[in-house]
């Protein structure tokens, strides 16, 4: 336990002493703000025909977000897809820098187990996203309060909170496999790439009808008041998580590591 | 009877059709500063990586204090400090939060371990400065920092002193002479700086292309190194005649240099010099030149191409 403790120590100082933590939290923020607008914009036809293309977008967007509970699934919607981008790029950043700062050979001959190290850099990116995650959902609270939108109730609000929280879990949980493939790119390039490309995928198979069964289409189908996720979703998120965990634990302790 | 801190037996690496490293078979003993020489690409870091558990061999075993190196093991890393190829640390975190940071990987490190290295490695001014913005030599030092913090029994160090302005080449050479002497850590340093594993190593390891071409003591690099008496007078033509009818095998070298490579003249340059006196040719120069280590070491690869 104490080997984990210090390693957990290792991971929070080296995030906290870069800037990711900052330009993702910034980063997303710009999730609600922009929710938040389009919104506005939705809702306020003077402003609407003034701004032409947006206005458009807002339409598209927006427009049936003019109440609380629908505000607040736009915004799960926001987090199980820009949240995934975040969530890789954290999960990229903290076990790729190993390799592209040339640091991975300084924890390989070391007397604390693989397992333990990697347990910890785990740790500090769900616990990140999770952090990521309230700041969202915090700041869209205030954002909907500032723009005045009708319908909430303390419990319309917690439900609609919880549900975004929740997509947000699911994320982090199927995000996971993307460690292996930072450790395999030694780096962020191939995380980044395959993260486009699962997007796109899961997209296709949404509408294909099998988004329930497509670990990264999960978790923005629990965005969906209306739609309701089967055990059997819940089964391919958990294993999705854990086999991208045991992947990279398996990969970080046989492969050669020779740069 | 001496340990053997470090044991391979025909350790070998191949690339697909490359053969990086192949039957390499070596001991290292308990205390003794061992040096690996080779040029760029010989296999020096492919084994140091091997020794290490970085990398599998595709042949040959390696133990390592007495245990046999087995691919992401915890074992025998905790007495092993090693520094292997461009010393990197995590640019943001000071100085003193990576040595903290190595030091929590090796559990069991006192705290005040780190002060104490930061102090023997002469980096205390440096402590709180971000690793990403030292000079290459002082995060050289901090790369050797890192690998001494724990008090290893064993050290990997790959050229240590790269990097290095000459007062802290000297520094780091008595620091490692120290280490062996008063500690008894036993160092296995790979270099290309032949001078000074002359000066720090007991024994010396030369491979190239993969192999292990020869492995010898530093007295014994010595012997083998060529030496020759170089003479120079006013009529070299004469003195050559004089010194080939005493029955020295003589050649001229351009500038009116005489070479002579026999050991009797070598050993005895005086005996030559009084020869060509009484012949009325004094010798106006006579110098016993020893062949470089560079030269040595490119003469025994050169001879393997």
């Amino acid at each position: 336990m104490n080997t984990f403790l210090d390693m957990l120590w290792v991971e929070m100082r080296k995030t906290l002493r870069s800037r990711m933590p900052l330009f993702t939290v910034l980063g997303s923020m710009l999730m609600p703000f922009g929710v938040a607008f389009l919104v506005f914009v939705s809702r306020n036809p003077d402003i609407s025909h003034k701004l032409g293309l947006v206005s458009a977008k807002a339409t598209l967007m927006a427009d049936a977000a003019t109440t609380w509970p629908a505000y607040l699934t736009l915004i799960g919607e926001m987090i199980g897809a820009g949240g995934f981008f975040f969530f890789c790029l954290i999960l990229s950043w903290i076990f790729g820098r190993e390799f592209s700062d040339g640091t991975l050979k300084d924890m390989l001959a070391v007397p604390v187990p693989r397992s333990r190290i990697l347990l910890a850099k785990f740790a500090v990116s769900a616990a990140w996203s999770v952090g990521l995650s309230l700041v969202v959902v915090a700041l869209s609270l205030l954002m909907g309060a500032l723009i005045g939108l009708p319908g909430g109730s303390t419990a319309v609000i917690l439900q609609g909170c919880l549900r975004a929280l929740a997509v947000a879990g699911l994320t982090i949980v199927v995000v996971m496999p993307f460690a292996l493939f930072a450790s395999i790119g030694r780096g962020y390039l191939l995380p980044v790439g395959v993260a486009v490309l699962v997007l796109i995928m899961a997209n296709v198979v949404q509408v294909a009808g099998w988004g329930e069964y497509f670990p990264w289409a999960i978790p923005v189908f629990l965005s969906q008041p209306k739609l309701t996720l089967t055990a059997a979703s819940y089964w391919v998120v958990f294993f999705t998580g854990l086999a991208g965990i045991a992947a990279t634990y398996l990969w970080w302790k046989f492969s050669d590591q020779s740069r | 009877m001496s340990t053997y801190l470090i044991e391979t037996q025909n350790l070998g690496k191949r690339y697909g059709d490359v053969q990086a490293v192949e039957n390499l078979s070596l001991r290292v003993a308990e205390g003794e500063i061992y040096a690996f020489l080779g040029l760029n690409g010989a296999g020096k870091t492919t084994t140091i990586r091997m020794l290490l558990g970085m990398i599998r061999p595709t042949s040959g075993t390696a133990t390592v204090l007495q245990t046999r190196v087995r691919l992401g093991s915890r074992q025998p890393w905790d007495r092993v400090g090693y520094l292997v190829e461009i010393p990197h640390a995590y640019p943001e975190l000071s100085v003193y939060e990576n040595l903290e940071a190595a030091r929590r990987l090796h559990p069991g490190t006192p705290p005040a371990a780190v002060s104490q290295i930061i102090e023997r490695l002469g980096l205390a001014a440096y402590a709180g400065r971000r690793a990403g913005n030292l000079s290459q030599g002082n995060a050289q030092r901090l790369g050797l920092a890192r690998a001494l913090l724990h008090n290893p029994r064993l050290v990997f160090l790959d050229e240590p002193a790269n990097g290095l302005d000459p007062a802290g080449i000297v520094e780091i050479r008595q620091l490692l002479l120290e280490l062996t002497h008063q500690q008894g850590v036993t160092v296995f340093m790979s270099s290309h700086i032949l001078a000074e594993v002359a000066r720090l190593a007991g024994r010396v390891g030369i491979i190239h292309q993969g192999r292990l071409l020869q492995e010898l003591d530093v007295d014994e690099l010595e012997r083998r190194r060529l030496r020759r008496l170089l003479v120079r007078a006013r009529d070299p033509e004469a003195a050559r005649r004089v010194l080939a009818s005493a029955g020295f095998a003589v050649e001229s070298l351009p500038d009116g240099l005489l070479q002579l490579n026999q050991p009797a003249c070598i050993e005895h340059p005086d005996d030559i010099a009084s020869l060509l006196v009484r012949a009325e040719i004094p010798p106006t120069q006579l110098l016993v030149e020893e062949e470089e280590l560079e030269q040595y070491f490119l003469r025994l690869v050169g001879d393997v191409k």
